[in-house]
């Protein structure tokens, strides 16, 4: 498509696209060429040079063992987040506003609702009452289920303004009913809009999953990018100048987050071609 | 005869492109106006009238440059002008813009007296706040009559579609300029405010308020209610220029003649005419050209269209660019 | 009648959207710790009947069974027991309209961890660090952020290569992330400025310079941990803002018109900042979310560290308390926000003149 020919022109998009793919990979093959392990290893907080690239945590783990497993669980819990915050956000606004009405200003009340209503509150009540159960999943679930908002909006103006253009109108008026409107005409063009939306939300649910572990709210039994940083706090590493216990988990959410920054960025500079740098 | 309140010579103008070559959008355009007069412009999308625009406000910015040519205002030259000697100088007190679109050309969250202050104070030294508004409410009593007090204390949301376009006439001709431009000043318009727009144009027209008028538009029939003499533009250059009767009644260039058969005319006198649409495209101005400009689209063209160049030369009392009109 | 007072029919139409939200965030409130099978609510009944508690415990227990009258009471206010000793639970319903009315009065029970102390006592002393911090933080960060995005907007060129990918980067990072690194290189490598604490730990607070100067100190890394990113954000956001601004209708004709440039700055800024602040709005629950976790970062005794200390001692009266004050909090930061808008741009009463919404 000359779309991706001209995003692939952009440093932003390649850069961006490099590194989250890179990330990604390693997350997902790492564990094949590295022996991950969450035994025991050694001294509490040993530091680099013992064997171990990374140094040891305040239970004797390897950092690098820890750091695969909490790459790999933040991205799912991203990924999960993003899945379904975009969709229930596209959903709602497609459906309110290319329909308009009565049913756009229902849904606009309810997403209103759900916008003033800290996510971050909503976060805390749930996981502060669930002393078991908080999976990765859940945790995903939630953020997605309350994250939807923003993209709800977004879509309802696209949405809206699509409702007047010629080419509704026309199909419109050849009978089809509204929902096959919907996926024929409305969806195609917005496919690219919502996969900007989606990498948006991929961030935002990675970076409300490491802001709930920060707290001690986070998935229970697991190693998340916020588990390691609450880990860090708790055990005091911060005051004591033991760089590795964060440093990497906080490089590696700030690179994720930028990355997927990068090339949304990129992409609105594709569609919006002001923005690139004249 | 009175000296000519706008003169243009010889304008040729460029623009620079990225990779260095230029694009001729204007090509040795030359025009007189005198006081009272109101010449139309009409041509296609593309055919360089909002290039020509910004070269006879003197806005010379980068990428546009002008290659040859003078533009006067009473006698003052707009060439060689630095942007801040334009700035003060010129827009708006010499030449004036009435854009496309007027209606969506004022600040939604400034209010129309505040933004018709800002004309007065950016052009005048040591403007009187107080004495600004009674001058602006005197103005605007000439077109609004009692509602001009309603109108100055509103913002744009506030009036209608009319009201705003008769705002913007207004603070464009503020400062009584020499020569206004108004670009397509009635288009999206309903007849009736349509009638009151141009009402308001010749009344301001009449009282001095502005001495000259370029309107452009792509009506031809709109344009001759309006204008007193018009000019056809294509690819950069004028292919025919006289009075608006000869130009809506015995067009001679084939271009003029297919613009007003691509029109129909309900007017009486006039043979309805079969809606013809122009094919093609007009050519790029990136290289140069040879031979007539139009020749590649004109229906009667002949061999020698494509080779020798065609100058303006006089046939019934108007100018026509092209050696085989009749 | 009201027709005659666009302004006043505004803010009581949002005032009265905003108390509805309050009343939603209230039952909220109230309905999400009890979703779970394992939640605290039910752990507490099941301790308060079993015996398993100490004396402590079972006093503490039975005072929060009492206060949120989770269980019923006789006349003299005591708890009605069944036949095996263990309390009788309260419906669901008329818990709920207790929760309804303790909110209303201010009463948000008894904090478990510091009893006999008030829930609310405990907010009342964490909020004014947290509003200290936070206000000016979140104000200016917006302010500086928006004026450098619209100068990036409008000179191009150089500035624009370089700020632009940094105020990205720095967008990146979330608020606590970013004040680990400030206290790692400032506090610790450094020793610049203190790690932790509202205030130094050998000083009692009083109306002195000493305490003032000591607060001012312990002030400026979670302050720059916040304010950075934030500006950076807003800067990105305004300069695609000023980007698409610089393009429409009435600036094209400004510059026509031949007005100064500072007013077309003006112009630009004035209404670049109107989408701005309605994205202020949008994100003004996570804004204040990151920057109670950065407060947890710092231990600045505002409300995040109060609902650390609450989370991690399981002292539910203190969660629930804290997440509704946090919730108020936001709705009034939201409500002025919306009447800010509501002022500045002509077009949100016009529209309401218009029968609108």
């Amino acid at each position: 498509m000359k779309l991706l020919r001209n995003l692939l022109k952009s440093p932003m998009f390649v850069i961006g696209m490099s590194l989250f793919f890179g990330t990604l990979l390693f997350a997902l093959l790492a564990p094949l060429f590295y022996n991950v392990t969450l035994d025991r290893v050694g001294e509490q907080y040993m530091s680099s040079g013992s064997g171990y690239i990374l140094g040891t945590d305040h239970l004797g783990r390897d950092y690098v063992s820890l750091l695969i497993k909490g790459l790999r669980s933040s991205l799912y819990v991203g990924f999960v987040a993003g899945i379904i915050a975009t969709t229930v956000g596209t959903l709602i606004g497609i459906y309110g506003g290319f329909k308009g009405g009565l049913i756009d200003d229902m849904l606009n009340m309810v997403t209103n609702l759900f916008i003033v209503i800290p996510q971050f509150v909503v976060l805390v009540l749930i996981s502060s009452s669930m002393q078991e159960g908080r999976s990765l999943t859940l945790i995903g679930l939630i953020i997605g289920c309350t994250g939807w908002t923003w993209s709800a909006r977004s879509v309802r103006a696209q949405a809206s303004a699509l409702r007047s253009r010629d080419h509704i109108a026309l199909a419109r008026m050849n009978g089809d009913n509204t929902l096959a409107v919907l996926i024929k005409h409305v969806l195609p063009y917005l496919l690219s809009y919502v996969f900007m939306i989606f990498i948006m939300q991929i961030a935002s649910g990675i970076l409300s999953e490491s802001a709930i572990s920060m707290i001690g709210l986070g998935p229970l039994d697991t190693q998340s990018l916020g588990i390691i940083l609450n880990d860090a706090k708790a055990n005091g590493a911060l005051g004591d100048g033991v760089w590795w216990a964060f440093i990497p988990s906080t490089l590696l959410i700030t690179v994720i987050v930028f990355a997927l920054y990068l090339i949304n960025t990129s992409m609105e500079g594709v569609f919006n071609p002001r923005l690139r740098r004249e | 005869m009175s000296k000519p309140v706008f003169e243009v010579e010889n304008l040729s103008l460029h623009y620079l492109t990225r990779f260095g070559s230029k694009v001729h959008a204007v090509t040795d355009v030359s025009f007189e106006m005198q006081q009272g007069e109101i010449l139309g412009i009409a041509g296609e999308s593309g055919c360089g009238k909002s290039t020509l625009v910004n070269g006879l406000m003197g806005l010379f910015i980068p990428p546009l440059y002008p290659s040859a040519g003078d533009v006067r205002v009473a006698g003052e030259s707009l060439m060689n002008r630095s942007e801040e000697d334009v700035r003060e100088n010129i827009l708006s007190r010499k030449v004036s813009m009435i854009p496309q679109g007027a209606f969506n050309a004022l600040n939604p969250t400034r209010k129309v007296k505040d933004i018709a202050a800002d004309v007065i104070t950016a052009h005048e030294k040591s403007a009187d706040r107080s004495g600004t508004y009674e001058r602006l409410a005197k103005r605007f009593e000439l077109f609004f009559g009692n509602e001009a007090k309603r109108v100055l204390d509103a913002y744009p949301v506030q009036l209608t579609a009319g009201e705003r376009q008769r705002s913007v006439i207004g603070i464009s001709t503020l400062l009584n300029p020499e020569m206004v431009i108004a670009d397509e000043p009635t288009s999206a318009l309903d007849v009736s405010t349509q009638k009151i727009v141009i009402k308001m144009i010749f009344d301001l027209l009449d009282a001095g308020i502005f001495k000259s008028m370029i309107f452009i538009t792509h009506e031809l029939p709109l344009l001759r209610h309006v204008a007193n003499n018009i000019a056809i533009m294509y690819a950069g250059e004028f292919v025919e220029k006289g009075t608006a009767e000869q130009i809506v009644f015995s067009p001679k260039h084939p271009y003029t003649k297919a613009l007003m058969g691509a029109m129909l005319s309900a007017e009486p006198g006039q043979k309805s005419r079969k809606p013809v649409a122009i094919e093609g495209a007009p050519p790029s101005l990136a290289k140069e050209i040879t031979g007539c400009r139009f020749a590649a689209r004109c229906p009667v063209a002949r061999p020698e269209c494509k080779t020798g160049k065609q100058n303006l030369r006089m046939l019934d009392d108007r100018l026509v660019r092209c050696d085989y009109a009749e | 009648m009201l027709k005659q007072y666009p302004t006043a029919r505004f803010i009581l139409q949002r005032g009265g959207w905003y108390f509805l939200t309050f009343l939603v965030a209230v039952t909220i409130n109230f309905f999400l710790p009890r979703l779970g099978d394992n939640n605290p609510v039910d752990i507490i009944m099941g301790k308060a009947g079993s015996g398993l508690s100490t004396e402590a415990a079972k006093e503490k227990e039975e005072a929060y069974l009492k206060e949120f009258k989770l269980v019923k009471l006789n006349d003299a206010g005591e708890i009605v027991r069944d036949d095996v000793g263990k309390p009788v639970r309260a419906s669901s319903f008329e818990q709920f309209v207790n929760y309804v009315k303790m909110s209303f009065s201010g009463d948000l029970g008894t904090s478990f961890q510091k009893y006999p102390k008030k829930v609310l006592d405990v907010i009342l002393e964490a909020v004014p660090w947290t509003i200290a911090l936070q206000l000016p933080t979140i104000a200016f960060g917006w302010i500086v952020g928006n004026l450098l995005g619209a100068l990036a907007a409008y000179r191009r060129g150089l500035f624009d290569r370089f700020f632009f990918p940094g105020a990205l980067f720095l967008s990146a990072i979330p608020f606590f992330v970013f004040g680990m690194l400030l206290v790692y290189v400032f506090a610790v490598i450094l020793g610049w400025f203190p790690a932790m604490g509202g205030y130094a730990s050998d000083i009692i607070p009083s109306f002195s310079f000493s305490f003032f100067g000591s607060v001012a100190y312990h002030y400026v890394l979670p302050f720059f941990s916040i304010f950075l990113i934030l500006a950076g954000g807003q800067a990105i956001g305004m300069r695609s803002m000023g980007i698409y601004e610089l393009g429409t209708d009435y600036i094209k004709y400004a510059k026509w018109l031949g007005l100064k440039e500072g007013r077309i700055l003006m112009y630009l800024f004035r209404n670049a900042m109107l989408p701005q602040l309605t994205g202020l709005a949008l994100s003004l629950g996570t804004m204040i979310g990151g920057a109670l976790i950065t407060e947890m970062i710092f231990s600045y005794p505002g409300l995040g560290m109060a609902m650390l200390t609450a989370i991690q001692n399981n002292d539910y009266p203190m969660i629930q308390g804290v997440t509704l004050i946090i919730t108020v909090c936001v709705l009034i930061a939201n409500f002025t926000v919306d009447i800010l808008i509501g002022f500045l741009d002509p077009r949100v009463k016009a529209g309401l003149q218009m029968g609108g919404n």
